[in-house]
């Protein structure tokens, strides 16, 4: 009886949280800027740390991911956020920007081929978080959904 | 779950599994009804699940979209939730007997709490905040050594776990008392390593600061209700 219980009070709350989750509406943003390799190292060697996010449309851990990236934008205003949206298409990721990072204050570029995140290090896979500090210099690389303290910690690291 | 969380969660559940087991010949949970074992693993899981699904809807993410995002509890859950979930789920799995019950799970929570804490080792997470104390460490390819803030708060809970358990065996508290110092420790131990600790948000100190004022009340409770059967009895 208290395991029914258990089960009605779980569907229950599955069916009212889906009720609450809400869609955005209104016009979409502007789809990644195209980027290659070499303008993007020449983006993170410049004199302020910053951080690569790695993501695409079709990555559903980016979408858990993408609350604690805008968090971190607004926690580290002097960091320099970037979004590195692979192997998407344009509407797609103006998409997920105008539902999932509206509120991230950073820069979105694009790589269709997906072989940026490589060529810095990386693997092919989604998501992916770059931790760069003054002048470029790669200090942590996280494979997979990054979390909160995680994100904290090599913020700190990198911004100082 | 993912994969590296399972670590945390082994070695929360071993914490809470051994406390059991070491006070169980010692008559713990003498006259108690309740399965500590399910309704505490089954109070925390329940807990999880409401939480993270609540940091799903604060992120816009629909549950019944999206269901496998459930099982992605490193990128966020909301503590508040889980932890009303816990407890609520608890009370309902031991409501005949819910004092008595929560006396009898109190230091195997804290147990499993440090456990939990303890758990940032294989992932090398423990660090917190800058530190040049002899025992701080840093992040690998770092020089910024930082305070072990993760070990302090597993040492600090495993410790006030096996002092409420002596406490509750030799010092004959009255009902209520040990699940009250068990709140007040779980929150005070979080609320004195937070300073160490590196968050995007400054975590959620108000929620420690709640579990410390309501386990300090039901601590005076408890002796009140102590004193008044004496006087009764007298």
């Amino acid at each position: 009886m208290t395991m029914r219980r258990l089960l009605l009070m779980v569907a229950g709350l599955v069916v009212v949280s889906a009720a609450c989750s809400t869609a955005p509406s209104g016009p979409l943003p502007d789809p990644p800027l195209p980027i290659t390799t070499a303008e993007l190292e020449a983006i993170v060697a410049t004199d302020s740390p910053s951080v690569v996010n790695v993501w695409a449309s079709w990555c559903l851990p980016c979408r858990s991911e993408a609350p604690i990236v805008a968090a971190a934008t607004r926690s580290h205003p002097d960091v320099e956020f970037i979004g590195l949206n692979v192997k998407d298409r344009d509407g797609d990721a103006a998409a997920f920007i105008a539902e999932f990072l509206a509120d991230a204050d950073m820069t979105h570029y694009g790589d269709r081929g997906g072989r940026i995140p490589i060529d810095l290090g990386g693997t092919s896979g989604v998501p992916l978080t770059f931790f760069y500090a003054e002048g470029g210099e790669l200090v942590y690389l996280h494979f997979g959904v990054i979390d909160e303290p995680t994100m904290a910690r090599y913020l700190d690291e990198i911004d100082r | 779950m993912e994969f590296t969380l399972l670590a945390a969660a082994a070695f929360s559940v071993a914490g809470f599994w051994l406390m059991l087991r070491w006070e169980a010949p010692r008559g713990n949970a003498a006259g108690c009804a309740v399965d500590l074992w399910d309704a505490g693993l089954t109070s925390v899981i329940a807990g999880l699940f409401v939480g993270r699904l609540t940091a799903m809807v604060t992120a816009g993410i629909n549950p019944l979209t999206d269901p496998l995002q459930i099982i992605l509890i490193r990128s966020g859950v909301s503590t508040t939730a889980t932890v009303v979930a816990t407890f609520a789920v608890f009370a309902l799995l031991s409501r005949r007997d819910l004092i008595a019950a929560a006396d009898a799970i109190a230091p195997s929570a804290l147990a499993g709490l440090a456990g939990w804490h303890a758990g940032c080792l294989p992932t090398n997470a423990c660090l917190g905040t800058e530190s040049t104390l002899p025992w701080a460490w840093a992040l690998p390819g770092s020089m910024i050594t930082r305070h072990p803030v993760e070990l302090y708060a597993a040492l600090g809970l495993a410790v006030a776990a096996v002092v409420l358990a002596i406490w509750k065996q030799r010092g004959r508290p009255p009902i209520g008392a040990p699940a009250s110092v068990a709140l007040v420790a779980a929150g005070g131990v979080r609320l004195i390593t937070e300073p160490m600790r590196i968050s995007l948000d400054g975590g959620p100190v108000l929620l420690y600061a709640a579990s410390v004022v309501l386990g300090g009340a039901g601590l005076v409770a408890s002796y009140g209700a102590k004193r008044r059967r004496s006087m009764t009895r007298g």
